[in-house]
């Protein structure tokens, strides 16, 4: 009974974690679907410098990741979320956060 | 000289002769060693660093300027990566024909940009930017991978390809922003 309690407010479906490789110069992969409260880490595996920067109007920003380092992004508000690396605008990437 | 090392150091001269723009003798490319290679892709790394030092000393434009930045921030990664490298393989980058051609041409590049301001210096900065880049990427291509023999040295040049291509992508977006002499120039 607690448990379907539990269930029913939304404690059964916990945040997860997803991963976005940074390399040859492309957000890996270049469109992932997380749901709402869910973490977005990326990791920089290039030679040069990175950031994953948000470009539409809710504002976020992983910081420059220099090779090894990463950052990270909690999916809050549905809907699509672009980003590019500053460094490199010819680099795009999107989130798409669905329902939890 | 084999065929295709002959056929490589014409290569590595087309290199020079679009970074330089102005004629070489293609008969005295050089055949190049690993330490070579190495000395060959620092230098190229330091010039480009080189030449947007300079471009944030004359540009007004935010985005040439933010493009200037990443090609400092860039090759200054790549360069260290090199040395690192280096390092570990106890190799010392050898001083060669086609690092001093590389030289010369930069500094025939930048004595051209010189009397340059403002919107022609911009549109000037980048035409060279998408030329040197592309002349580089062939370089790495045609010379620098095939006659590079250390496994982990052509990991590197490899690795840094994709950096390249997108510098040359961005460069040649900018200056198709900037538009041409004729819209443009006062």
């Amino acid at each position: 009974m607690i448990v379907w309690l539990l269930v029913l407010l939304g404690f059964g479906s916990a945040a997860t974690t997803h991963t976005v490789e940074i390399r040859g110069m492309e957000f890996h992969p270049a469109v992932l679907t997380v749901a709402a409260g869910d973490t977005v880490v990326w990791v920089n595996r290039d030679i040069v410098p990175h950031t994953a920067t948000a470009t539409g109007r809710t504002k976020w920003d992983t910081g420059q990741l220099t090779q090894g380092q990463t950052g990270r992004f909690i999916a809050h508000a549905r809907g699509t979320a672009r980003y590019a690396c500053t460094l490199h605008p010819t680099m795009h990437g999107e989130l798409i956060i669905t329902n939890n | 000289m084999s065929r295709s090392r002959y056929q490589a150091a014409l290569t590595v001269a087309a290199l020079v002769c679009a970074t330089s723009l102005h004629a070489q003798n293609t008969a005295t490319a050089p055949d190049l060693s690993d330490p070579e290679v190495a000395h060959v892709a620092v230098t190229a790394n330091s010039i480009d660093i080189d030449m947007a030092k300079f471009a944030l000393t004359r540009t007004h434009n935010a985005a040439v300027k933010q493009f200037a930045q990443t090609m400092i921030t860039d090759h200054s990664a790549v360069n260290a990566q090199a040395a690192a490298l280096a390092q570990k393989l106890g190799v010392t980058p050898a001083d060669n024909a086609v690092s001093q051609s590389l030289l010369s041409g930069a500094k025939q590049a930048r004595a051209s940009l010189e009397p340059l301001r403002s919107a022609a210096f911009d549109r000037a900065y980048l035409d060279r930017e998408v030329a040197y880049h592309q002349a580089v990427l062939d370089a790495i291509d045609k010379v620098l991978v095939p006659t590079t023999e250390n496994a982990e040295l052509r990991k590197l040049l490899t690795d840094v390809r994709p950096a390249i291509a997108t510098h040359l992508e961005h460069a040649r977006q900018l200056r198709g922003q900037l538009g041409s002499p004729s819209r443009t120039s006062k």
